[in-house]
């Protein structure tokens, strides 16, 4: 293979370098056969030349968020500025007093060992691309904070750091950038002293969004805004997912032979019970299982009709701290209101990590949240429910969304409900809180435009998919013995989704997914029928 | 916005090639769509699936959830891949003409 041009960091402002990276399918993380020729999957979708005309290819010829090429000198010069005075507002503390503590340790103190290089799964599964590293887009953010914001000699600040020249190509391609990283933070996870590249991706995508406003539009406009408007990410009002719940009711109870009750607006609840809007549509098990389970031990929940209070999401969490706040205000706003004692997050990462450990500390003086792993543990070894682990004969492997595991340390509760009800668990390698992302973090998972998904299914995906075939390695290799990862959190499952539909692994290799609570209602010995049926997944 | 061709058909499409305005759907560019979707004819069953989707949008606005489509038509997930390759969202919902699916689905 020829030796690939090096990338250096003060290349991204240079427009003569084009594209500055060329990414596509490679076998760097080898898969098992029948995944193992490149040749019988598909590449990356050609951009059409009207596509490349409209917005900025010039990252790695990938395009996320499809950053509009402006139409004059003036607007190019605007942008410029909007940047610039967002950068310094970044580093102020009466415009960022959230991250600037974390954020000022990282620009100031990276030694720039690369142990984070050997963590991150899209560097790996990129062929080792420079502009993938994690210190890529942090080097150039701290060149530009030394450059713009930092006081001191510029002589000796440009000695300290290197110079970097600032113009739109380099805010361009930083943008598209700050959309290559899932915000996984097995990086920051690494580092010797604590640094976080992550929070880099995180802090750039903010910059972008507040100050330029420039966000992924299935995050911002289809997102939070769609949210705060109508109800829901999903566009569901509250009229639209009060059909669609009393509609997974009835249609469960039909099958089961058992009542499938959701409650609404119920005042004075013990629990306000709140999931990804997703499940509703996508994954209708999952809310029917919580449903199944509270009720079954003894649990008063109840569900908002409430706009925003049926959505658990928050997409702001990933791109924008004002739609962040926006949407997480609402949550506490209507849990207080019902009179709840607290709010149960759902199966989602991101919802968990907004609510659970961001927003709880803000609004959440009288209401406290619980994650879905912790309380479904405890129900499960309250003795209340009687279960055969038996019924979940077929193999199970988990995987450990990073907002729930990595980031709030909640590690064991899922894995002893399933030691005790899945015979045929086994883990993946390496897990906990060293497990890899999904591919599909930080909104990934809803983000398909253009190549996109070409991109997260060969290099953001590909380690997860790897490490799915391997724990089942032992089992027989086709579609006879049905095989179910269990992944409790909506991206995740929709990240995961994708994954086997483009390797097509559910026909070749029986691989099915979905959640914890699903497998738990499966095994109790209440149920005439199944819950869990493969034929329908 | 992207413009997508086929014989006489002229459409604004979005970057997942879902029509831009939803409103100019008609038979025809439901075949132009399915192109898109390696579907060279348009059957009776297709039909069953297009037309339950644009009913139901007509009515609230979004696409209704799988197991619903699922249940109105009498298919099976199965057999709406058979029907759409990529799949109820992706597939069938860009042929009838809807807006791509939001959210976490």
């Amino acid at each position: 293979m020829a030796e690939k041009r090096k990338v250096r960091i003060s290349d991204i402002s240079n427009p003569n370098i084009y594209p500055l990276a060329e990414v596509g399918p490679n076998n760097t993380i080898e898969l098992p056969p029948p995944y193992d020729k490149l040749e019988n999957l598909p590449g990356f979708k050609k951009l059409s030349e009207s596509a490349r005309q409209a917005v900025d290819d010039s990252l790695d010829g990938v395009v996320a968020v499809g950053v509009p090429k402006p139409k004059t000198p003036e607007e190019e010069q605007e942008l410029v500025e909007k940047f610039i005075s967002g950068l310094i507002k970044l580093f102020s503390k009466e415009n960022n007093w959230t991250f600037l503590q974390p954020l000022l340790l990282t620009m100031e103190h990276c030694a720039k060992c690369q142990t984070c290089a050997e963590e991150c799964p899209i560097f790996e599964a990129s062929g080792y691309e420079e502009i993938y590293r994690p210190t890529y887009r942090a080097e150039v953010l701290r060149r530009l904070y030394f450059k713009y914001v930092k006081p001191g000699s510029p002589l000796l600040k440009k000695f300290q750091v290197g110079d970097i020249e600032l113009n739109w190509t380099l805010i361009s391609r930083l943008i598209e950038l700050s959309y290559r990283c899932t915000i996984c933070r097995r990086c920051a996870q690494a580092c010797p002293i604590g640094i976080d590249n992550g929070l880099i991706t995180h802090e750039l995508r903010k910059l972008f969004s507040q100050e330029l406003g420039i966000a992924a539009k299935e995050l911002h406009e289809k997102g939070t805004v769609q949210q705060l408007l109508v109800g829901s990410s999903t566009g569901m009002t509250p009229e639209v997912v009060k059909d669609n719940v009393s509609f997974i009711d009835e249609d469960l109870s039909e099958r089961l032979g058992i009542k499938v009750e959701s409650k609404w607006d119920v005042p004075n609840a013990d629990y306000l019970l709140i999931h990804n809007a997703g499940e509703f549509l996508s994954w209708p098990e999952n809310p029917a299982a919580f449903a199944i389970l509270l009720d079954a031990a003894g649990i008063k929940w109840t569900y908002s009709s409430e706009l925003v209070g049926y959505d658990g999401v928050n997409y702001g969490v990933w791109y924008d701290d004002f739609q962040l706040a926006r949407v997480a205000q609402k949550h506490f706003e209507i849990a207080k209101k019902l009179g709840v004692k607290g709010i149960i997050m759902g199966e989602c990462g991101h919802e968990s990590k907004s609510m659970g450990i961001i927003a709880e500390r803000i609004f959440g003086n009288e209401i406290k949240t619980i994650n879905a792993m912790t309380l479904v543990e405890q129900i499960v070894f309250s003795g209340k429910i009687k279960f055969d682990p038996e019924r979940n004969n077929f193999p199970v492997t988990l995987h450990d969304p990073c907002n729930i595991v990595r980031l709030m340390g909640i590690v064991e509760p899922q894995r002893r409900v399933l030691r005790y009800l899945a015979p045929k668990f086994r883990e993946m390698e390496p897990h906990g809180v060293e497990n890899y992302c999904c591919g599909g973090g930080s909104g990934f998972a809803v983000m398909t435009p253009y190549n996109f998904l070409d991109w997260r299914m060969h290099i953001s995906g590909r380690k997860k998919f790897k490490q799915i075939l391997d724990a089942f390695k032992d089992e027989p290799p086709g579609p006879e013995v049905p095989k179910y990862v269990c992944a409790p959190c909506s991206n995740c499952k929709g990240q995961i989704r994708d994954i086997l539909d483009y390797y097509g692994a559910k026909e070749k290799s029986g691989i099915y997914y979905g959640g914890l609570v699903e497998l738990v209602v499966n095994a109790m010995v209440d149920l005439k029928e199944p819950f869990i049926d493969f034929s329908m997944m | 916005m992207p413009v997508f061709e086929w014989n006489e058909i002229k459409i604004e499409v979005d970057e997942d090639g879902f029509m831009a305005n939803p409103d100019e759907w008609n038979e025809r560019v439901a075949l132009a769509l399915a192109s898109t979707e390696g579907i060279t004819e348009l059957t009776a069953d297709h039909w069953k699936v297009i037309n339950y989707l644009r009913d139901y949008y007509k009515q609230y606005g979004i696409a209704p959830m799988i197991r619903k489509l699922c249940k109105e038509t009498g298919f099976t997930l199965k057999q709406i891949y058979d029907l759409f390759p990529s799949g109820p969202a992706k597939g069938a919902c860009k042929v009838a003409g809807l807006a791509k699916p939001t959210g976490c689905v």
